[in-house]
């Protein structure tokens, strides 16, 4: 159930039980879901929205199949009316969502439309990533002057598929990669223009929301450092802390808008050191072979990236627990502790990396518990939660991952059950200790 | 909404003067002449049924062209050396690929063309490797070496794709 589904379920109840009156109940709940990325949309204009690409879509279809019969400067000139009308119409009916969304889809496609019509007609081929750089290039003025995030939202989603696509590919101009296993890596201007659809595609996103064109960035930009592009990193250490950097750092930077925590973030970051409690299986690589050295580019990236995620860390404002002096001291430490242990594999042997595992189950057990008494102390039920969630995946992996046989994991389950028995004794200890303070 | 009104028009505008800078490099005061191709038959829902094109030009050999093995903007000299074809319209001179220059001089017969890395290495790609068609035209299952590629050089030394011709 939705957040919204949940919460006008709830106001019902509550209105029900006579602690609001209706009214008041509806005008809280408007509040809350006029809020939404898509506040105005509805479901009629999602299917407008789904009716204007399929007319979009169809259009080509049809100009295909009666290819021989249209002339050339009759397509030409029936595709730049049809354009127009799409788009006036649109400006015309700005006032009427359920007609001006599907038409400001259909004005979204029809520059690809156009572009795809002309090579018809003109036979054009070439760069695969051109045409759809074109069209995000043409549609940037509509994404940027439209009232509606619509038209923004699809640009970001052009602009970035097609980063990911062009640059992990190996023939086009966004090409990142090499060819081939270590041959020669691709013209600089590939990596100017691609931070320019990359920057592109991060400001065109509607609103303050950071975070997910942020988050797009970041793996984005792991991505390119693992693959064998001029700033590949050969190194496990190196890779590592490029990556639980980058995780930090979308943690710190990534906005939601709303003013909600950074839930997708946070997973990201939990997800990347529970990854590291298996490193208790790491076993040492000779690497060669594919693409073997750490270019200085990348190394020099990773680093920066260490740096950056690190002083963000010590200034800035850690948002993985509530405020708070020993919450932030904390969350800081648990930062910065997720990528200071990246170091240990700089050693690459494998007890540095038994110890790096210990340290990531130490860490998602102390952020779990912090996740608890926190959420106990502040009645943030959802924190609570994660935080019993985080403990419990930690605990069950660990079972099956390195006990094994029934015996050794039944008595493990009975230890982290009682672990979790005292820690709700002094949960509960505390939260009656913090109530009486407040009496006093 | 003024705004938004200008973006519609420069964008009307772009595809009006795009147009009109095809038709007339199609239309171009230049020579026509063939080169051999070798088809295959890709569809895509988006663009509809085209023949996906490969030339013996695209892996030019002759004068400097061997040396060639850096990405980017290419002129390759175009030029009939005897070879002919034979076509409904009786037999038509088929031009190969002489040499290649990052600076070529101002004379006729030069094309522009871009290096880039394909399946069997280096590539010189002319922008005429895509054939639209009817979904029902039979060049479409054209076989190899059955059809030869109508061309001219068009408006900065592009080559222009015209025609599929059945050889006979």
């Amino acid at each position: 159930m939705s957040y919204h589904s949940r919460l006008k379920k709830d106001l019902a109840g509550a209105a029900a039980e006579g602690l609001l009156t209706p009214e008041q109940a509806d005008r809280v709940w408007e509040r809350s879901y006029s809020k939404r990325a898509f506040a105005s949309f509805k479901a009629v204009h999602f299917i407008g929205a789904a009716a204007g690409l399929f007319v979009a879509l169809g259009l080509i279809l049809v100009v295909a199949s009666n290819w021989d019969k249209i002339g050339a400067i009759a397509k030409m000139g029936a595709f730049l009316l049809l354009f127009w009308g799409a788009a006036e119409a649109c400006l015309r009916l700005e006032s009427k969502p359920a007609a001006a969304v599907p038409l400001e889809t259909l004005w979204f496609f029809m520059p690809v439309l156009g572009i795809g019509l002309y090579a018809q007609i003109f036979n054009l081929s070439g760069d695969p990533v051109r045409p759809y750089l074109l069209w995000a290039a043409l549609s940037a003025p509509l994404a940027v002057l439209s009232k509606r995030p619509l038209a923004a939202h699809l640009t970001a989603i052009l602009l970035f598929t097609t980063l990911y696509w062009g640059t992990l590919g190996s023939s086009n101009m966004l090409s990142l990669g090499a060819p081939r296993i270590n041959e020669a890596v691709q013209p600089l201007w590939h990596w100017a223009l691609a931070l320019g659809v990359l920057g592109a595609g991060v400001a065109v996103y509607p609103g303050k929301k950071t975070g997910l064109p942020l988050g797009a960035s970041a793996v984005w930009l792991f991505m390119m450092l693992v693959a064998d592009t001029a700033i590949k990193l050969r190194s496990s250490a190196l890779i590592l802390l490029a990556g639980m950097s980058l995780a930090v750092l979308w943690l710190a930077w990534g906005e939601r808008g709303d003013g909600e925590k950074p839930v997708l973030p946070l997973t990201v970051w939990t997800g990347a050191v529970y990854a590291m409690t298996f490193f208790w299986h790491y076993k040492t690589h000779d690497y060669g072979g594919y693409g073997a050295e750490t270019t200085s580019a990348g190394g020099g990236l990773a680093l920066l990236l260490f740096a950056g995620a690190l002083a963000t860390v010590l200034l800035r404002k850690q948002r993985v627990l509530p405020e708070g002096q020993t919450e932030d001291y904390l969350a800081k430490g648990l930062l910065a502790g997720s990528m200071l242990c990246a170091f240990l594999l700089f050693d690459a042997t494998e007890a540095a990396a038994k110890l790096l595992a210990v340290i990531a189950n130490l860490i998602l057990a102390a952020f779990g518990a912090a996740c608890i008494v926190s959420g106990a102390k502040n009645s943030d039920e959802k924190l609570i939660n994660r935080g019993v969630a985080v403990i419990t995946l930690t605990a069950v992996t660990r079972f099956i991952d390195l006990f094994g046989g029934l015996l050794k994991s039944g008595v493990a389950f009975i230890v982290t059950g009682l672990a979790f028995g005292v820690l709700a004794y002094l949960v509960n200890k505390g939260r009656k200790a913090l109530i009486e303070s407040v009496k006093k | 909404m003024n705004k938004l009104r200008i973006a519609l028009g420069v964008q009307l505008l772009f595809f009006a003067a795009w147009g009109g800078w095809l038709l007339s490099s199609r239309n171009s005061d230049s020579p026509e002449f063939y080169l051999e191709t070798v088809p295959v038959d890709p569809r895509d829902l988006i663009s509809g049924t085209y023949v996906a094109l490969t030339y013996d030009i695209s892996t030019p050999r002759a004068g400097n062209c061997s040396f060639r093995d850096k990405f980017g903007p290419v002129f390759v000299k175009l030029e009939n050396r005897g070879k002919t074809a034979n076509t409904e319209a009786g037999p038509v001179p088929v031009y190969e690929a002489a040499d290649c220059s990052d600076n070529p001089p101002q004379e006729p017969g030069w094309a522009a063309a871009t290096m880039r890395h394909g399946f069997g290495g280096m590539s010189a790609a002319y922008g005429i490797e895509k054939f639209f068609l009817n979904e029902n035209d039979p060049r479409k299952d054209a076989a190899s070496g059955s059809v030869i590629a109508k061309v001219k050089i068009g408006h900065g030394r592009k080559l222009v794709l015209l025609d599929l011709v059945k050889k006979i």
